[in-house]
């Protein structure tokens, strides 16, 4: 652990703080991921800014168009949430499959996207449902498509300093589905996640968004299986078909979790089984 | 330690001022020093330290009314939070429903991991009174057992359930 950790009041006092502050800094939220990483030699900051008390980041409000999650937001809290499960089918269906219960209670989703694992469920979540991420840094703002951040495994396109402030999902009446396969049913890392989120109109899909976990060096936006899904039916065939096209997106690789043809099979499965129960 | 600024550890150093189990506590806890640490130094040694990663759940404490892992939880974090450990929940005169509940199904073997599954199926009863058989396994599927096999400690929150809502009526 550092030996100086800062709690600033809100975003004005952290842009304040951070000239005054050593430079191998890193914010600090939820820890789950950072304490383990600082614990195992893996990482070793001067500096945790802790961000859990700026009000900026917290809670969940629904606007006109769209519904802003903080990234503050303790992901136990997004399954309690109204909004969110009302516009947000893919991440609330994600939340069980989250790591345990206490550290739902621990992590917050933007600690989620700042890690940049590949597995991460909630982004994966996020990324089907067409999330913006909104980041802001003394005196700049920026909203970008979530899927286009990620550089690779716990990299992205964030500047020193710039803060994940939350994520904006736009509200559009959709279905959601996320499927993750683990070593055992709950508190697993994934060997292979899908997420579908997709606009239906009478069986057909208007508009679909696939994200895959652990299959990539990246949260996955699956752009052409997303594509080849709009304007179709929810057929066998047609269903079929995708679970064949989504194998071609993915890269998985062998590691201590899985094989890579294990997985790159196991994407069509379960996109199968995503898009059947959206049916 | 002002929350506001810059938290700096004095000789290595940190006071925190929090409650545990309902009381009023100071403690000096070390600069780096993580909240199940400074319990057990403090005495709190029914906060178990397992796997120190965050996958086990011996160390669950329940902090603000939310279960939480204390080897993931920088002490000074706590500052100002409202803290429930096992030490908390009854004594061995007087023991909590879900503590006797444990005993009785003969959930307990070498006793490590209990704590944090009591705990953990605290939070759970106080917001389920009648969890199902699956909603107690989720509640508990962050507390890892190498004993029982999990048969014995799902029966036993069953049954504290029933007697707790027999207490209540």
């Amino acid at each position: 652990m550092p030996d100086i950790i800062v709690k600033p009041p809100n975003l004005k006092e952290l842009w304040k703080l951070l000239p005054g502050l050593p430079s191998a800094r890193r914010y600090l939220a939820g820890g789950t991921d950072i304490v383990t990483a600082d614990n195992a030699g893996a990482e070793h900051s001067e500096c945790w800014i802790d961000i859990s008390g700026i009000p900026e980041l917290l809670g969940i409000k629904e606007t006109a168009g769209s519904v802003f999650i903080g990234s503050g937001v303790k992901i136990a809290e997004i399954a309690a949430s109204k909004a969110a499960r009302r516009w947000c089918p893919a991440l609330t269906a994600a939340i069980p499959h989250f790591a345990s219960p206490s550290l739902r209670n621990m992590a917050t989703l933007g600690g989620n996207a700042a890690n940049a694992s590949p597995c991460a469920d909630g982004v994966c979540a996020l990324i089907s449902e067409g999330a913006y991420v909104l980041l802001a840094t003394k005196g700049g703002r920026r909203r970008l498509p979530l899927k286009d951040i990620f550089l690779g495994p716990k990299r992205t396109t964030l500047k020193k300093d710039e803060l994940i402030t939350g994520f904006e999902v736009p509200k559009r009446p959709h279905a959601g589905a996320y499927l993750k396969l683990g070593p055992r049913s709950y508190f697993g890392i994934s060997k292979a996640a899908v997420a579908v989120a997709a606009e239906l109109s009478g069986g057909a899909v208007k508009k679909a968004r696939v994200a895959l976990g652990s299959v990539a060096p990246v949260p996955l936006y699956a752009a052409k299986t997303s594509a080849w899904l709009a304007g179709r039916k929810l057929s066998a065939p047609v269903i079929e078909e995708a679970c064949e096209l989504v194998k071609t997106e993915v890269s998985p690789i062998t590691d201590t979790r899985s094989e890579a043809a294990y997985r790159r099979e196991m994407c069509g499965v379960l996109l199968g089984r995503a898009l059947n129960s959206l049916r | 330690m002002k929350t506001n600024s810059i938290i700096e550890a004095k000789k290595g150093f940190f006071e925190i001022a929090l409650k545990v189990n309902g009381e009023r506590r100071e403690l000096s806890v070390r600069n780096g020093e993580f909240l199940l640490d400074a319990l057990r130094r403090h005495g709190w040694k029914g906060v178990k330290k397992g796997c120190d990663t965050g996958d086990c759940g011996s160390c669950t404490v329940i902090l603000n009314g939310k279960p939480v892992l204390g080897c993931l939880v920088p002490a000074v974090a706590a500052h100002g939070g409202e803290l429930t450990t096992i030490e908390g929940l009854g004594s061995v005169r007087s023991p909590h429903p879900l503590q006797e509940a444990f005993v009785e199904a003969g959930a307990v073997q070498c006793g490590f991991c209990i704590p944090g599954m009591i705990l953990s199926s605290k939070h759970l009863l106080d917001n389920n009174p009648s969890p199902t058989e699956a909603e107690i396994r989720k509640a508990l599927d962050g507390n890892l057992c190498r004993c029982t096999g999990y048969v014995q400690q799902v029966e036993a929150v069953k049954n504290a359930a029933k007697k707790m809502k027999r207490t209540s009526n």
